[in-house]
């Protein structure tokens, strides 16, 4: 009976040791990093000898850190866009469409998903420098949407393949011309779909690193590329400030999505 | 009969405020064939669960030849259990499943192959040792879940609706294989089952279950002939309820009603709880089998032939009283006469295939 | 439709990756010189050594700290496990590098662990926790855990409970139930959850770079710095052909041995 929980005895006790410890070990960087955020030791001593707000403040008023949050914005952004535009148009295909070589296409798609990124960083390093995209806005919303685009696409597709097409065909025998059709009744059943590969998509290239730090060049880099060169040099409170702002971020996300799923379901 | 082989006293068993089990006592005899038969949610898989060791009851005790097996864990209570869900090991051979309870007993190599032998031969699968479960019906699963279940020879087998996933063709030729196996093995069976007709052809006994209790334990044709609740009367067999205006009771157990139109019955045999006399809230079953079309216009209660169907050698027809309630009425064809649906007839019953119910 | 995601791939992802390859074969002249020099410098292969280990050790720890955890989650009712799986993805989704910078201060000979186990007498000097093999495998383990517990999970949940209830009635006691029922009946999952572990932490980069110090590079590590500070771009491409191979090798028997299933390595 190791599987019916109220039978399960002492072995449950062991069980939840385990798992709690698990969480701990889980939870502790993350609460850690927060409270050293607000530590007022510049040699992160903890528990910190006081409380304080100024590597927050330093943060703030340090433009390097400004400048490089809007770049990772934009660049998100704009990844995000394109990356749904486009697991929009390769979805319809794969899903709808009627031509050899759709598992294949599929394939390729995800490919990416399971390359190491750093072969396709350095690739895309050497690619860049070649053709001059190397440290330009335009080279990072490409690399980053090669990056995304694979979860976009597998997210898309996933929620049109449930939906079905003849809802969309009624509505063009009712007298839509289709591109309405599909606007007007298909996306908006797909739209959790579309949203979560929204976020997906954003998160991804919001976080990315290891591109980034090939990518970038000294007048543009992106939030990652910023901590990753100070923690090179040191580990200073101001990046457990600039971390605990990005955990901020990733809890506000992840709600919105859970957020998302419960109206949906209901 | 002297000390039972198992005993199940005033069990109980609360989920949360909710009783499944609300003190259900129960003798069975050793290698007796016993049913519980009740609706879904009537406490007799709960039951059954209990005496596995798969639920600790609330309270009360099962004991299995005069010593209690509640402190025993399932693993070592020796008993055999068939569930509801296929549950042989998937990962395992039908061989290798046989051979798990006796492998975990620590058997030695040969008299496992041999016992593994006999269990197939038992259950008519000589040669689907090295299968997968997953290369077998669903009824050679239950088969093979079966054999497994005997191999080591428990006192007691439990069965959870061990066909209930299987069609009407196969469930019947599996009955008669478990019924082969019970007499050839002599073990005891617990036999949980929704199915009257399954409950019926296997068992020596039946228990009744209706909301957590045991309304009557008795043979098949105890059940039917001498229900003693409304509930076994229409669980077990085909029955109507008619309304009953007054009774009079009258000695050895029988009683005269009058029914709303008037009509007045003698002789009907009523159960001890009904024993006072009663002018409402009592109810008169009829077994459809009991009545018959009066060959005189003048006597019996007076119906309309609301339908009036051919089944072959027996005709059904659906009757409606003066006073709008519908019955059945079930008779050989070559008696029906010139009855037709959308006349008025009158119809009487044979007095032993009624009985009185206080509602 | 298709096209433009087809484009971008072929483009910006097929064609920059084969041309990194390419490199391994043709520079500085051709022929499999950078492979040769690979396999024959001690430097070279104690990387490919290490990596292989880390890989190996992280896979096995987090396989055994997985296994109770994912049990639980899937006998648990409700609402404890909703709570259980909301640490295990915010922990997921916070930013690598907020992590991987947590474990540096707290695994620092300074560090709230050192100075504990020193508090309570356990030790009397500071562990070397970090810039080491030890360092990078707390990391690795605490990044991978979430991709071993998710699909682990849902192949215990798969598993008919009744089965194991059938396994003790059968007579077989816990032990026996685990090592002969349910241990082999998950061993699939487990199986597949770990593959894939084990091939996402051969081409990781950012942590064991952070948390490894600059003695314990792993074959990533390896390539980017070939490709990025070297410039022996023949040497680079060799080293992550070899990694894209090995990589795609274990996918694809993944998906032979147990569907597909991928997931995203950073």
């Amino acid at each position: 009976m190791l599987l019916t929980y109220d039978r399960m005895g002492g072995l449950k006790v062991v069980l939840w040791v385990i798992a709690v410890a698990v969480c701990i070990f889980l939870l502790v960087p993350i609460i850690f990093i927060i409270a050293l955020s607000f530590g007022s030791s510049k040699w992160l001593a903890f528990p910190p000898p006081a409380w304080t707000l100024r590597w927050y403040q330093d943060l703030a008023t340090d433009p390097r850190w400004l400048t490089a949050a809007f770049t990772s914005l934009k660049i998100g952004l704009l990844v995000t866009i394109c990356s749904v535009l486009l697991g929009v148009t390769a979805s319809l295909a794969v899903i709808r469409g009627r031509f050899p070589g759709r598992q294949f296409l599929r394939g390729l798609f995800l490919t990416p998903m399971v390359l190491p990124v750093v072969v396709f960083a350095v690739a895309t390093y050497l690619l860049f420098l070649r053709v001059g995209l190397g440290g330009t806005l335009i080279g990072f919303v490409i690399a980053h949407t090669v990056l995304a685009f694979p979860f976009a696409f597998i997210t898309i597709s996933t929620s049109l393949e449930s939906f079905d097409k003849s809802i969309e065909d009624a509505a063009v025998l009712c007298g839509a011309p289709p591109i309405v059709a599909f606007l007007k009744i298909t996306v908006p059943s797909i739209r959790l779909g579309l949203l979560s590969a929204a976020l997906f998509s954003f998160l991804i290239s919001w976080d990315e690193v290891v591109v980034a730090i090939f990518m970038a060049s000294p007048e543009l880099q992106t939030l990652p590329v910023l901590i990753w060169a100070a923690l090179r040099q040191e580990l200073s409170p101001t990046i457990a400030a600039a971390s605990s702002i990005l955990v901020l971020i990733t809890l506000v996300l992840m709600m919105i999505i859970a957020a998302l799923r419960r109206r949906l379901a209901e | 009969m002297s000390q039972p082989f198992l005993l199940i006293q005033d069990l109980r068993k609360l989920f949360g405020e909710v009783a499944a089990v609300d003190g259900v006592s129960l003798q069975v005899r050793k290698g007796e064939f016993l049913s519980f038969l009740g609706p879904s949610g009537s406490g007799k898989s709960t039951t059954l669960y209990a005496v596995a060791g798969l639920y600790n009851p609330t309270s009360g005790d099962v004991m299995l030849d005069g010593r209690s097996i509640l402190g025993t864990p399932p693993h070592r209570r020796n008993i055999g259990m068939v569930f509801q869900r296929y549950t042989l090991f998937p990962h395992l051979k039908v061989a290798e499943n046989i051979a798990f309870p006796l492998r975990v007993r620590g058997w030695t190599t040969t008299d496992i192959a041999r016992r593994v032998e006999e269990m197939l031969a038992l259950v008519r699968l000589e040669g689907y040792g090295s299968r997968m479960p997953a290369q077998l019906s669903g009824g050679q699963q239950q088969r093979v879940a079966l054999g497994r279940a005997l191999a080591y020879d428990p006192p007691v087998l439990l069965m959870d609706e061990p066909l209930s996933a299987l069609d009407k063709k196969l469930r019947d030729e599996i009955q008669v294989e478990i019924r082969r196996i019970h007499q050839t093995t002599g073990v005891t069976i617990l036999y949980v089952t929704h199915d009257q007709e399954e409950a019926l052809r296997l068992s020596d006994r039946i228990a009744v279950f209706n909301h957590g209790r045991i309304e009557q334990v008795g043979t098949g044709r105890e059940l039917y002939a001498n229900p003693a609740t409304r509930f076994v009367a229409g669980f077990v067999g085909d029955s109507n309820f008619l309304m009953v205006s007054s009774v009079i009771a009258g000695p050895g157990g029988r009683a005269a009603v009058t029914l709303p139109d008037g009509s007045a019955f003698q002789d009907i045999p009523f159960h001890a709880s009904s024993r006072e006399t009663t002018t409402g809230g009592a109810e008169l079953m009829v077994r459809p089998q009991a009545v018959r079309f009066s060959p005189g216009a003048q006597a019996g209660l007076p119906v309309k032939i609301k339908d009036l169907t051919f089944l072959g050698d027996t005709v059904s027809a659906l009757l409606t009283t003066q006073w709008g309630q519908e019955f059945w009425l079930r008779m050989p064809a070559q008696e029906v006469g010139s009855h037709a649906a959308g006349q008025d007839a009158r119809v009487t019953w044979n007095a032993d295939g009624c009985h009185l119910f206080q509602t | 439709m298709a096209l433009p995601a087809l484009l971008l791939m072929v483009i910006f992802f097929i064609l920059p990756v084969a041309a990194l390859l390419l490199r391994s074969v043709t520079e500085p002249e051709p022929g499999l010189q950078n492979y040769r020099e690979l396999f024959a410098t001690s430097t070279y292969t104690r990387i490919f050594l290490n990596t292989f280990l880390v890989a190996g050790i992280t896979t096995v720890v987090t396989l055994v700290i997985a296994y109770p955890v994912a049990w639980l989650l899937a006998v648990l009712p409700g609402r404890k496990a909703m709570i259980i799986f909301a640490i295990i993805l915010l922990s997921m989704w916070t930013n690598l590098l907020a992590r991987t910078y947590a474990w540096m201060v707290l695994l620092q000979r300074t560090g709230v662990i050192n100075k504990t186990l020193m508090h309570w007498g356990l030790i009397s000097e500071p562990l070397p926790l970090v810039n080491n093999l030890t360092g990078i495998i707390i990391g690795m383990v605490y990044i991978m855990l979430p991709f071993i517990i998710l699909p682990l999970h849902s192949a215990i949940r798969s598993i008919d409970p009744a089965i194991l209830q059938a396994a003790s009635l059968c007579g077989a006691g816990r032990w026996q139930s685990f090592r002969r029922v349910l241990l082999p009946l998950s061993a699939s999952g487990a199986a597949a959850g770990a593959l894939m572990v084990f091939v996402m932490s051969l081409g990781y980069f950012v942590t064991p770079a952070l948390l490894g110090g600059a003695n314990n590079m792993m074959l990533a590590g390896m390539i980017a710095q070939l490709i990025q500070s070297l410039l022996n771009w023949g040497l680079g491409g060799a080293a992550a052909f070899i990694l894209l191979v090995v990589t795609l090798g274990l996918y694809g028997l993944q998906i032979r041995l147990f569907g597909n299933a991928l997931a995203g390595g950073r």
